[in-house]
């Protein structure tokens, strides 16, 4: 395949920023018609390269070396498709201004049908199933997958030849990925080179033809999927696939005593009911599990549980005490003992203060520290989960989402809590980082004997680490049981059917055409 | 962007310059001579009673800008806590308590409210800072209020809340310090307002003498000579327009900077 022209290529490209190389001396060659994916830890350059061909770079970047990209024609589908969609107006509107520009050479009576026409054969291109509905829908009306979808749409319509994908598949849930798999393959089979910007290593493997791995802006390996799968040159790829396999499962050595046990859990949005779970139990040293597509409840049973949800029904108790409803009430201790870390880090971050400074002070709040102390604290648990003292002393803005998701998990290790919740905290990581925060958590379980940790994820790999799983479908508790049971033998179909997809999401190497 | 900032300094510190150190140059009071005349040792010319219009302006600003500046610290030290109250609260009858009482005042005209006032107590400068700070609380609460519920809404609240953190620290050091670009913003607007409002409470006789060294009298005074001697009109307007204007372009060059760094 590599006899074709290429559409658009990148000949050793640096980009420096305040004098530190983000990307160094990287080669790309994108064909038509195959999927180019670049691969690497979040900051190691990918989407810098990704706009490279767009000709976008970094303010105040100096730039040296040849990009060469049709003009124009290269489209851009961010990882926030939201941001890039004017949500003031309805999808069909969005689609037509561009479709308008490129009928203006017909007759003015034949424009409307023209446009018409266009604008449909660029939704069935993005494989937009129901077009019509879609049309009609403004922006926030969308699922995620959609807007993609949308945005893709556009790029379509302006005749792009060259396609980046960045980040399509992050946080979205394992069937909602397949969509987006199979989406980008038919753009693909339509002759249009993509580039896929991923950490998610499933689909890439999935997708790509061509595999650039890159770490720390420089390009470690490149080559055909199947040879890099097969046979990593490289020790960093090597890494990389190792640490999308294996995991290892938290298994208490003794069944411990009852840390945290609920009632008849009914939470609400307003008047509607969103969860309704019967009695759960989570024991001292175990990890339960709460997994379910996204919308399934599983966030608000976790807010519940931390006190950020106040609406709902249902004692929760803390060692047989019940536990105020609102964080509000909660004492150091209460508040101490039951941590929340947050999906979205840069956001559960205040922008203006250093990292170190917010981090310890819930040693100084929850514990009573004193200032100086504190610090040492946090410099030490930072330390122990990979971020260095120059990296923590500058504002959340200059950390990476990867890093930011280990602050705030020392922010709430600092509390020294009995109950750790996790909101879906490996989404959006990169493989190696991911195996980082689960062997982290793994380890602190291990060692302190009696933490416990609740993870929220829709990721059945990370629930993989877990003692118990609970699934969630739709606000019900549908199945509940040991680990080692639910995913290998599910009871319920939906526990089948995430199984199945996850299975489906990891073919054994892609036939090339 | 440093010359907008430079351009705003230099049309705002004019007027300031002139409010305030004025009444120390101006001197005393010179023999009156006829109305609306040019010339004869008055470079500005006389006012509508033979007074130089130029001592006249030198005393005229202090009230104006003083009031103006007074009245929208006054009006922000109130209208802050009321809406970082009423954002961050989760009682949804505390939030009425102070947000519904505002509704009311909003829906009174504020001229008008100053001129019903000012018939019942003829009040003096304080007083007319005092009325101008109150029928701009229920404005500014709304707008801090709005902003802020935006920021309490977020996830680095919640975990401040998690943290154990104070209310203090949540609400000033967090939600207010996100708050200052829009406050900045607001600020700007609302000085012109209130600039105005005063200059047009003054004009209309509330708060001041008929004959005080006002800007805003001088300009409502004169206005009968505006043919035959334009200055004693011409100059205090523009003072006035000077000091929004200038005010406007320093918060805008300001937020400008900040957006950068």
């Amino acid at each position: 395949m590599n006899e074709t022209k290429p559409v658009a290529e990148i000949r050793n490209l640096r980009v420096e920023v305040d004098g530190r190389a983000i990307v160094d001396g990287v080669n790309l060659r994108v064909v038509p018609g195959t999927i180019t994916a670049l691969v690497g830890a979040s900051g190691s350059g990918k989407t810098t390269t990704g706009l490279a061909l767009l000709g976008e770079y970094p303010e105040g970047a100096r730039v040296t070396g040849d990009v060469h990209a049709p003009d124009g024609l290269v489209g851009y589908v961010p990882q926030h498709p939201a941001a890039v969609l004017n949500p003031a107006r309805r999808t069909g509107a969005l689609l037509r201004d561009i479709a308008r520009t490129q009928v203006r050479h017909l007759p003015r009576r034949d424009r409307r049908a023209a446009v018409h026409e266009r604008v449909l054969r660029a939704l069935s291109s993005a494989q937009v199933p129901d077009a019509g509905t879609m049309l009609r829908r403004h922006p926030d009306q969308l699922s995620g997958g959609q807007q993609q979808r949308v945005v893709l749409a556009q790029a379509l319509l302006l005749g792009a030849r060259v396609v980046v994908a960045d980040e399509p598949t992050t946080g979205q849930d394992a069937l909602t990925k397949r969509g987006i798999v199979e989406q980008l393959a038919a753009v693909a089979r339509e002759g249009i080179a993509v580039v896929l910007l991923s950490h998610d290593l499933d689909v890439v493997r999935a997708l790509a033809d061509e595999v650039l791995v890159m770490q720390d802006g420089h390009v470690a390996e490149s080559g055909p999927a199947e040879r890099l799968w097969r046979a990593p040159r490289h020790p960093w790829t090597a890494e990389l696939l190792a640490a999308a396999s294996t995991t290892t499962r938290i298994e208490p050595a003794a069944e411990g005593d009852v840390v945290l046990r609920t009632g008849h859990l009914i939470a609400r949005h307003g008047r509607t009911a969103v969860v309704r779970t019967p009695p759960l139990v989570l024991r001292a040293g175990e990890c339960l599990a709460v997994v379910g597509r996204s919308g399934s409840g599983k966030t608000t049973l976790a807010r519940c549980l931390a006190g950020l949800h106040r609406d709902h029904d249902g004692e929760i108790l803390l060692d047989g005490v019940p536990l105020p409803r609102s964080l509000r009430n909660r004492t150091r201790r209460q508040l101490a003992s039951v941590q929340y870390v947050f999906q979205d880090a840069a956001a559960a971050f205040d922008e203006h203060r250093p990292v170190l400074q917010q981090v310890a002070r819930t040693a100084v709040r929850l514990r009573g520290v004193a200032e100086p102390d504190a610090l040492a604290e946090a410099l030490t648990t930072l330390a122990a989960l990979g971020l260095a003292d120059d990296l923590v002393c500058r504002r959340p803005g200059r950390l990476s989402g990867g890093e930011l998701q280990r602050a705030a998990l020392a922010r709430a290790l600092l509390a020294r809590p009995r109950v750790l919740i996790c909101d879906e905290i490996t989404s959006g990581l990169d493989t190696v980082t991911r195996r980082g925060i689960l062997d982290t958590l793994a380890g602190l379980v291990r060692d302190r004997g009696d933490l416990s940790l609740v993870l929220v994820t829709h990721d059945p790999a990370t629930a993989a680490l877990a003692t118990r799983i609970a699934v969630l479908e739709a606000g019900a508790l549908v199945e509940e049981g040991p680990a080692r049971q639910l995913l290998t033998a599910p009871r319920h179909a939906f526990g089948v059917r995430l199984l199945e997809t996850v299975a489906r999401d990891r073919p054994r190497g892609r036939v090339p055409e | 962007m440093r010359s907008r900032r430079a351009l705003g300094a230099l049309i705002v510190g004019v007027p300031l310059a002139l409010a305030l150190l004025g009444p120390l140059l101006a001197g005393g009071p010179g023999p009156r001579t006829a109305s609306f005349t040019l010339g004869g040792g008055h470079w500005l010319g006389t006012d509508f009673v033979g007074r130089d219009v130029w001592r006249q302006v030198l005393l005229g600003g202090r009230s104006v800008v003083l009031v103006a500046l007074a009245a929208t610290a006054l009006s922000y030290l109130v209208a802050l806590p009321v809406g970082l109250v009423s954002a961050l609260t989760h009682r949804t009858w505390l939030e009425e308590l102070l947000m519904r009482p505002l509704d009311v005042l909003l829906a009174v005209p504020s001229l008008l409210m100053i001129l019903l006032v000012a018939a019942v107590l003829t009040p003096g400068g304080v007083g007319l800072a005092l009325l101008v700070a109150l029928v701009n609380v229920p404005d500014a609460a709304r707008i801090v209020r709005a902003a802020a519920a935006d920021v309490a809404s977020r996830p680095a609240v919640e975990a401040l809340r998690m943290q154990g953190e104070t209310w203090w620290r949540t609400a000033v050091g967090y939600v207010g310090r996100s708050l200052t670009r829009t406050l900045a913003a607001d600020a700007g607007v609302r000085l012109t307002g209130v600039l105005y409002l005063v200059a047009t409470a003054a004009f209309l006789g509330v708060g001041v003498e008929p004959d005080a060294a006002d800007w805003a009298v001088l300009v409502d005074r004169n206005r009968t000579g505006l043919f035959v001697q334009p200055w004693a009109v011409v100059v205090p307007a523009l003072l006035i327009v000077a000091l929004t204007t200038g005010a406007n372009l320093l918060v805008d060059a300001r937020l400008e900077r900040r957006k950068r760094t």
